[in-house]
């Protein structure tokens, strides 16, 4: 099998693939709505060129499609994350503790989408879906020395701009 | 430091030393704070399911088609080339010249595309330019032809031997082997042999055998001869009158102890064969034999 035109094939592609590319493209230009349009029309794309694309592939292949996409039409936007709901961790807080940290994460929010799209992009697919180094320099086509780079940068800079260095 | 150490740290690959003096900088808890931070994100929703599910329904019914495609495209390809390539053919048999040949006892008539008539004797060639030819009248002749020129721009008669042109005439070309002659039955006719012109009026003739310009012989008819199934001669050399015979009747020929160079001159029939050999042998003093297809010429036994 050296092709993903097999439907069971495909869609084991989909499932396994879709998120991780989905959520880089969110982590880059900042719009779900859009970033999912990207995904599935890129997956599209692999549809239709299935025949020319092997399975090891078929992932890098549908991040730069849809990467593409993007670039081609529309412009990068402020990334917004959600916190995950920490609850249990309050007990403790002070108000003068809440207000810290309430600009704290607004000086990170800043810092983070300041960042260069190419370097958020790695460290959030790196710490929030926990994607390993190796994983991502192959869907980005890049090395892994490449990524190493860009996971240091990100920490960096984001500590600079936090700092307001 | 080592080199990118920072996500070194977070790939924990720093070893227990690195790690100590890592932690001992003081930009260590700021980087603890970020991770940690970082960590508390969430991915934006991804509903995996209903988007594949929205990717099937989008795609896989059509799926039938896509595959119909590639086949049709190979064809369309193919097709696509077999256009082209006629197209292309088309043009270049277009701008090959026309030409109109006669066979051994064969006659033919044509019509020029600005209404002059040709008219080739046997074992002639007519071949022309019909895309050219609003610029041009310009036709090359092999073998015999007799022009009726509608008036226009110059017409040129291309033969090996020479070229003529009017502008508007009747005249007879003809040009065989060695034998080259123009005959102009009306207006006037130029003839360009070797470099020089030659102005033929109506009513008279231009001859050149074997290289040399015979004397200017006048025709006393409006056409010439073998457009009313005759051949006629005037001091013309058995040996080119021979050969008229075989074009005519298409026959073999073999010619034993005949003095092809006396000079002949009469004419012979183009549809009667047996007078046709009489006309010729007769006065010329010789005798032949008809099998078949086959005509043997021979020296007759002085009595």
């Amino acid at each position: 099998m050296d092709n993903v035109c097999e439907e069971e094939v495909f869609s084991s592609i989909f499932t396994n693939t879709s998120k991780t590319v989905y959520n880089s493209i969110y982590y880059k230009y900042g719009n779900a709505e859009k970033a999912y349009d990207a995904v599935q029309e890129a997956f599209l794309k692999l549809w239709e060129n299935c025949s020319k694309v092997s399975p090891e592939k078929a992932k890098s292949y549908v991040y730069t499609v849809a990467n593409n996409l993007y670039l081609n039409v529309l412009k990068a936007e402020k990334v917004r994350l959600k916190y995950a709901d920490r609850q249990q961790d309050t007990s403790h807080e002070s108000p003068e503790f809440l207000m810290e940290e309430a600009q704290y994460r607004e000086k990170y929010e800043k810092a983070l989408a300041a960042l260069p799209e190419n370097q958020r992009t790695t460290f959030l697919l790196n710490r929030i879906d926990g994607k390993k180094y190796a994983e991502i320099a192959e869907m980005e086509g890049v090395s892994v020395k490449a990524i190493e780079k860009r996971m240091h940068l990100a920490l960096k800079s984001l500590r600079e701009k936090i700092a307001g260095i | 430091m080592k080199e990118n150490y920072l996500a070194k740290w977070l790939n924990n690959e720093l070893s227990e030393a690195e790690l100590e003096a890592f932690k001992k900088t003081a930009e260590y808890a700021d980087y603890q704070r970020i991770v940690a931070t970082t960590d508390t994100l969430e991915a934006p929703d991804f509903d995996m399911d209903a988007a594949l599910q929205e990717f099937k329904n989008k795609q896989f019914q059509k799926q039938p088609k896509v595959i119909a495609m590639k086949p049709r495209r190979k064809w369309l390809q193919i097709a696509a080339a077999i256009a082209v390539l006629m197209v292309v053919s088309l043009f270049y048999v277009n701008s090959l010249d026309t030409s109109i040949s006669t066979e051994f006892a064969e006659r033919r008539e044509v019509t020029l595309p600005d209404a002059s008539e040709v008219v080739l004797n046997a074992d002639s060639r007519l071949s022309f330019s019909e895309k050219a030819w609003d610029k041009e009248r310009n036709v090359t002749l092999k073998g015999e032809a007799f022009f009726k020129v509608a008036k226009g721009k110059r017409f040129t008669v291309a033969t090996e031997a020479g070229t003529v042109s009017v502008l508007g005439t009747e005249f007879n070309v003809e040009n065989r082997n060695d034998f080259f002659e123009v005959t102009c039955y009306e207006g006037l006719v130029s003839v360009n042999f070797n470099g020089k012109e030659i102005q033929l009026p109506a009513g008279s003739s231009f001859q050149v055998i074997q290289g040399t310009i015979q004397p200017i012989t006048d025709p006393k008819t409006a056409s010439p001869s073998w457009i009313n199934h005759e051949s006629s001669f005037n001091s013309i050399p058995l040996a080119y009158v021979l050969d008229e015979f075989q074009r005519q009747y298409n026959v073999r020929m073999e010619i034993q102890n005949v003095n092809t160079q006396q000079l002949f001159t009469g004419s012979f029939s183009n549809t009667n064969m047996d007078l046709a050999l009489q006309s010729i042998s007769i006065p010329s003093q010789i005798a032949y034999k008809l099998e078949g297809d086959k005509v043997l010429f021979y020296a007759k036994e002085t009595p």
